[in-house]
This record gives C-alpha cells, structure tokens and sequence, in this order.
C-alpha cells in the first residue's frame, strides 16, 4: 500500500478488536454465499402484512395515497404547462418550438425524458 | 461520491465515558451521525455509504467507508464497484454493509475494547418492517456485544427536541422531508400518531437526481461535469420552492427581467483556443520554396517517365513496322514462317498492332487523338462479318461474326449511356436555369417555394426510410441484432423457412404447376422494393439541397441538423466561446424542488406535502377539531430537504387551502432541520427512564422477533 493511502486511514482495516465477530469469519474470502438480502419489496412481501390487523400501522399503510387532484401536464423539455402531446413520442410540449425540438431528438433522449417521469416504454 | 475530503478523525477520549452512557446514532440515509448522549453534537458525521473497489498494486478488494480524497482514488480500480448504501429507500436492506458503516462509525468514535459496552440509541424509519428491525438488532448484538439497545424514529427527537426548545407544543404535526421520503407525522400529548402519520417516496434524492437529469439532457456534451455530486451542491446553493408554482413558470416564459435575475449561471472551466500567430515572410518563403522544390521534383520525375514510355513505344512501332516491310517483301509461304517466330497470326493483326501503338504514342506525346471519328467511320469495316448471311461463311468465319457482334454490340450500348447521361446533364441545366430565372424575378418567392419543395422531398424520404425499417430509429439501415426486420424481410424470411422445412410432408408435389416456381423468385434477394420513385426523389432532394446552399445563407441540410442535435460535431462546426460552456439553471431552480409538492412531475402516483398534511389529519378522526386547529397552529418542517427557501412558506399556503376558513395555522422550521434528530436523541437518552425504554441483549434472547416486533418507545419520559 502506498503510504498517502495509510496515512489517510481511508481503508478500513480487516479486524477490530471490539468486534465479537470479524467481517471475515462472517463473510468467508472466496466463498460464494449467494445473495444474502432482500430487496424492500421482497422484505415488504415477506412481512405478509395482509394478515395484520388494518388498524395497526406498518409499512405498506402509511403510504399516502394519490393525490385527489388530476396532475398538470408539464412540458417535458422546458417545464411550462403543456397543451400538446406528440403522439409519436409521446412527449409533452409547451409551444411549437418545443415541437420541432421534440422531433429532432434522438431517440436515446426521447426515452430518457419520458423515464424521468416514468413513462418510458421498457421492451423486454 | 462524497466530496467532502475531509476524514474525521479518531476520537481518544473512549475510555473517559463510563459504560450508562449510551452512544447515540443518527442512521439517516445521506448522513451517518454518532456520537454521545448528553452532549450538543455527533463526535462523528460521514456520508453513510461503502465503496469497495480493488487496490491496483495488490489486487486487494478493500473497503472505503464516508468520504474521502479523491485524489487517493488513482491507486484503486474503480472500474467494477460504484458507491454501495446499505439502504432501500428508507429502509436497511443491505447488513454487510451496515456492519462496514457501523465499524467505521465505533473506530472512529474511539471504542478499543470488546463488547462496545454501551447502550445504544439507533434511528429508524416509521413503521420499520420488523425483518430489518431484527436483523439491525441481531447485528448489535451478536457482532458488537451491545448491552441494550434503543429504536426511535428521527423526525420523533426532532419533534421533541423543538418542543424543550418551545418552537412547536405538545400537539403539533411535523412535516419531515428526508433523503429518500417525505412523512406526515401528527403528534397528540407528546407522542406520535403512528397511524395517521403517511409518508410519499420522495425526498433530496430524489430532487437532485431530477436535477441531474434535466442538466445532462439539456447540455448532453457536457455529460461528463453534470455529476451527482455537483447537482447536489447545485441544489444546496441555488435550488428554490417557488411560492405559487404557476405564475413563476409564467414568468420564466414570457422571458421577463425578473426571470432573467433570477437565472443562475454556472460557467465550466473554459480555455480560448490560442491564437496562432501569423508566420512571418521569411517562414512563408521558406515554405514556398520547399514545395516548389517538391514540385519540381515530382514534375521530373514524371517528364522522364514520359520520356521511356515514348521511346519504348517509338522503339515497338519501329519493329512493328519493319515486320511489316518484311512481310510485304515476301511471298505467302515464306510468311508464315516468318510469323511464326512472333506473336501475330496475320498481316491484318499486325497491321492494327501499329494503329495501336501510333495512338498510345500520340497520346504520350500529347497530341490530339482523332480515334473517335475513325471509330465511327471504321464501324463497316471493323465488324465486316455482321452484314454478311451465315449461310456464305465458314465455321471459323461464324465463330468470328459472333464475337464481332458481341463488340458492337457492347460498344453501341456504352455509346447510348454515354448520350444519356449528356442528355441528362442537359435536362439539369435547363432545370437550373429555369430556376435562375424564377429566383431572379422573384427571389423571395422563390427561395420559400424551394424551402417548401425541400421540405416536402425530406418529408417524402424520410418516411420511404422509415417504412422500409419499420419505423425502428435505426438510422444506419442494417438490421442488427434484436432488431425487427421489415415487412418485405420478413415475408422473404417465412418464404425461405417454410421451404426448408415444408419438404417431405405428405407428397412432394413442388413444381407441378408452372406457379410453383415464382417462389424463387419471390424468395430472391433482389426482390427487395427499390423502385425507382424513391431514387428520383432522393436526385431531387440533393439538387434542392445544393441549389439552396448555393443561395440561402441560413440553410442548414437536415443531415447537417441530425448532427447538431446533441453531439460533439456541433460544437466542430464553429469555434467553440465561453458560451458553449455556460450551464444556465433558470426554470430548474425551483422545478427540481417542485416534485416535493407534485411527486407527479417524476411519475410518482402519491400527493405531495401539503397535500399529505390533509390526508393526515383525515386519519385522525378521532380526534375533535379543537385538537386538530390546536396541531396546525403548531406545524414545524424538518429533515434535510426542507432547507429549500421558501418551503415554509409555500406549505402555510397550500395547507391553507385545505383547512377550514379563519382556522389558526402556523408553520415554522425547525432549529436545525438537519442536526435536530440527532441532538434530540442526544437529549432524550440522557433522562432517568431512558433504561425502561430500551431492548435488553436478555429480553433479544428470551422473546427474538416477537418482542422486537411489540417494542415501541414512548417518546416523552
């Protein structure tokens, strides 16, 4: 290790002496544990909240519900409201300069402006 | 990802605290805080993520816990690991490294020796699934050696925290935008209402992230500086809540003054290109005289090739001729044997050697070559075969006519290209002159009429391409892998398979019918559609196109366009000036914030803060309006994200909205909205009954699960 490295402590050492059990007795080098942990999803699908009283908070109910007004449309490129839908891209667009500029993308940018707000289409 | 390159330091004083006092840590998903109870602030705050990338001289997988240099990254590989959080959503999911992060917190925090013998006081998250409660807990446990341990929720202490402080009372509702979530919390006597509280999944990650986006989308060759930590500090220093969402896009469309003060700039490291001096006279007569030189050399070269060419051709029609008279000396007999020795076969042969090598010798010399009118008015005599019936010749004779049509033949055909593409030319410049004249009566008028005409021919190519590739944006044509073949394709494909695998069933009856065999010719390659329509358009269109570079000085080709759009080749098109360089953050200032009050805006289906107040108070219903007018009049906003300006203000509004007209409302910050979590917890552990409320490592092996799932604070001791 260069001595820059050790002298910022930046890595953080293998074995600590208030541990009952080091990290490498637990996790084996070279041995393949498969995937140990859950996803959220996983975890909350393994909670089996159903089968809980509905009055009883927990994770999955305390979500907030959606919102009781209909959302406003948003021009996806410059943020104005948006009257327009391109029915080719399904891109929203506030005027049409916006328009020529929603034909001219490339498709890469189409599909990213629709994923940020999780409209892409994901073909699998 | 953590910029900040400062690492904390060890502390030394472990061994001063006696092992009652609890060590209190802040779990939040963007920082991880811990330090001791009873005291005003963490020992120890670092970014609660892992990186684990390969030392290069090694090849050891090490762990890198919080920030650090990112200078010292040059001895690592970091190719093959990214930034690891131990957290989904505002969940703990990942516990390896959770155990990394908690190691890294106790070294820092001085502790030597085994167990870490000191109760702990852990955040969590509102509702906490009891899976991840138990595992954080068999982890303190079983690997630390923890005694006892606590589990409360944040935004809780934080609340509580700013009640001894008197900025909010006993009943109130907090309103904590975090990194990962945002939650409603409704507090009655002191104690969170677990089951009117809501939480939406948005937060700082979130709003950064959206920044990010929206920047590298905009500038896409500038990709590679819009980072997410930059976008983060971004957020930090610029980012706002707009008070009414609406009227400040108005703003920002109408281009007015205050839209424009209100842009922010963020000007990336620019270098003018350096001016090349011009070269001086002696420089350029250097040059001159260099490539004078080289040309003369060239030209040298060239005149003695010339030169051996002709006197090696002088030298052949010498022979050739000589053989000539000799033949013309001789009789028949004598002169076969004579050619014989040589490569000729006849007078006649030898006789148009010698035309050949005097036209190539002519041509050497540079003289004008009159083969053509001799061609035409050789024709008869060069094919003298062609008029004569085939019944008066000899085999020999029939052989010879065949090849001499042939030659007519083919030289007829390059004759009649050769008109055509001349009459062609022809119809070309008639058509441009045509132009020229219409542009020169009206040039207004015409040059919008050949925009419209280019246009239009686009518009028409486009789509011919379009259908042919079926409508995939595959500009190169080619059909690659996991792509879908057009329709013509794909008839051809279904033709071929059927046919190979069709065969042998039943009796074979291909071929039966005269039909049969248009399969072949179905199946060809060549019977892909090129009709000729499209390569007329596609001559027309490049004609349009060059006729308007000529006279438009604003056009652009739509090629030239595609290239624009978001690519590097722009930017080759012109110098590049400090403007280019610029990144403007207008509208993203507050539209970033805006996906808080409208998680809509990134297609996340849940109200957003003002909104979630309401629903909240719906889900007290309960409790009179008295408590609930008593609990708006004490509304404090907490967490990282609620930093932005204007957030306070913007929510009194919005709640407004949704309560009873003339009923109190107040909203205030907190103290700290991002220390109060932690200093609360701090507080709150230092009180007598802090022992009742904790988790004993007994009561872990006694109840396990079950108990962990039943434990549950009460927050005013």
């Amino acid at each position: 290790m260069e001595p820059e490295v050790v002298n910022s402590e930046m890595l953080l050492p293998q074995n600590f002496s208030f541990k009952k059990v080091q990290m490498g007795d637990k996790y084996p080098k070279g041995h393949a544990r498969g995937r140990h942990w859950k996803h959220l999803k996983q975890i909350l699908q393994a909670e089996n909240f159903q089968s809980y009283p509905t009055d009883e908070p927990n994770y999955l109910n305390i979500e907030t519900p959606p919102s009781m007004y209909p959302s406003k449309k948003f021009c996806d490129i410059t943020g104005f409201e948006a009257p327009y839908m391109d029915p080719r891209t399904n891109l929203r667009y506030a005027n049409p300069e916006v328009f020529k500029r929603v034909r001219m993308l490339p498709n890469e940018h189409i599909q990213r402006y629709l994923s940020l707000r999780n409209a892409a289409v994901i073909l699998r | 990802m953590p910029s900040l390159a400062t690492r904390p330091e060890r502390q030394t004083d472990y061994r001063r605290f006696s092992p009652a006092i609890p060590i209190i840590i802040d779990n939040g998903g963007f920082n991880f805080r811990i330090g001791w109870a009873g005291e005003s602030d963490p020992r120890i705050t670092f970014r609660n993520l892992v990186y684990r990338p390969r030392h290069k001289a090694t090849g050891e997988t090490v762990t890198i816990v919080g920030d650090h240099d990112p200078v010292l990254l040059k001895y690592f590989d970091c190719t093959r690991s990214s930034y690891r959080s131990a957290f989904d959503s505002n969940v703990v999911y990942q516990f390896e490294i959770m155990e990394y992060v908690l190691d890294y917190g106790f070294d820092r925090l001085g502790v030597e020796d085994s167990p870490v013998d000191h109760p702990i006081l852990m955040t969590e998250c509102i509702c906490n699934p009891i899976s991840s409660r138990s595992k954080m807990a068999e982890l303190l446990f079983e690997t630390y050696g923890v005694p006892s341990l606590a589990f409360g929720v944040d935004a809780a202490f934080a609340y509580k925290f700013n009640q001894q402080h008197g900025i909010c009372s006993e009943d109130g509702l907090a309103i904590c935008s975090g990194f990962a979530t945002s939650h409603v919390i409704p507090f009655v006597e002191g104690e969170p209402v677990l089951e009117a509280c809501c939480r939406t999944n948005v937060g700082g990650y979130h709003v950064t992230d959206y920044l990010k986006q929206l920047l590298s989308l905009n500038y896409p060759y500038h990709i590679s500086s819009i980072t997410w930590e930059k976008a983060e500090e971004l957020k930090l220093e610029h980012c706002y809540v707009a008070y009414d969402y609406a009227a400040e896009l108005q703003l920002f469309q109408k281009g007015t003054k205050e839209a424009e003060e209100k842009t922010r700039c963020w000007q990336l490291p620019w270098i003018p290109p350096s001016q090349e001096d011009a070269p001086s006279e002696e420089e350029l007569a250097r040059k001159a005289a260099l490539k004078e030189k080289q040309g003369q050399r060239l030209r040298d070269i060239a005149a003695a090739k010339k030169f051996t060419r002709i006197s090696e051709l002088e030298h052949k029609l010498h022979g050739l001729e000589d053989l000539v008279q000799q033949l013309d000396e001789v009789e028949d007999e004598e002169m076969y044997s004579i050619l014989s020795v040589t490569d000729y076969n006849s007078k006649q042969e030898i006789e148009s050697a010698v035309h050949r090598v005097t036209q190539s010798l002519r041509k050497a010399r540079g003289e004008p070559c009159e083969s053509e009118e001799k061609v035409d008015a050789s024709l008869s005599e060069k094919y003298p075969l062609i008029s004569i019936p085939d019944d008066m010749l000899t085999p020999e004779q029939l052989k010879e006519k065949k090849k001499q049509i042939f030659l007519k033949t083919t030289s007829e055909g390059r004759l009649r290209a050769k008109q055509k593409k001349f009459k062609e030319e022809l119809l070309r410049e008639k058509q441009n002159q045509e132009d020229e004249e219409k542009r020169l009566e009206n040039p207004e008028l015409y040059l919008e009429q050949t925009r419209v005409k280019y246009r239009e021919l686009c518009e028409r190519v486009d789509q011919r391409k379009r259908l042919k590739t079926n409508g995939n944006g595959n500009s190169s044509g080619g059909v690659g892998r996991g792509e879908r073949l057009n329709s013509v394709q794909k008839e051809r494909m279904r033709l071929l398979t059927t046919a190979a695998f069709d065969r042998g069933k039943g009796e074979d009856t291909f071929g039966a019918r005269d039909e049969d065999w248009q399969l072949y010719k179905l199946m060809s390659r060549d019977n892909d559609d090129d009709d000729d329509s499209l390569d007329e358009d596609e001559t027309e269109l490049s004609r349009v196109t060059t006729r308007l570079q000529e006279i438009d000085p604003e056009f652009v080709a739509k090629s030239d366009l595609a290239a624009l759009q978001g690519t590097l080749e722009f930017t080759r098109l012109r110098p590049l000036t400090a403007e280019d360089f610029k990144i403007n953050l207008g509208i993203e200032r507050f539209r970033c914030p805006e996906i808080l009050f409208q998680p809509s805006m990134v297609g996340v289906d849940q109200a957003g803060l003002d909104e979630m107040t309401g629903v909240s108070l719906r889900r007290l219903s309960s409790k009179d309006d008295a408590v609930k007018n008593r609990m708006c009049n004490s509304i404090i906003v907490l967490g990282g994200s609620s930093l932005f300006p204007g957030l306070d203000s913007r929510l009194e509004a919005g709640i407004r909205q949704i309560r009873p007209y003339l009923s109190p409302l107040k909203v205030v910050r907190s103290l700290n909205p991002v220390l109060d979590a932690w200093r609360g917890a701090a507080a709150y552990a230092t009180s007598m009954q802090f022992s009742t409320q904790t988790f004993s490592i007994q009561d872990y092996y006694e109840k396990g699960e079950s108990g962990l799932k039943q434990y549950q604070i009460k927050y005013s001791l």
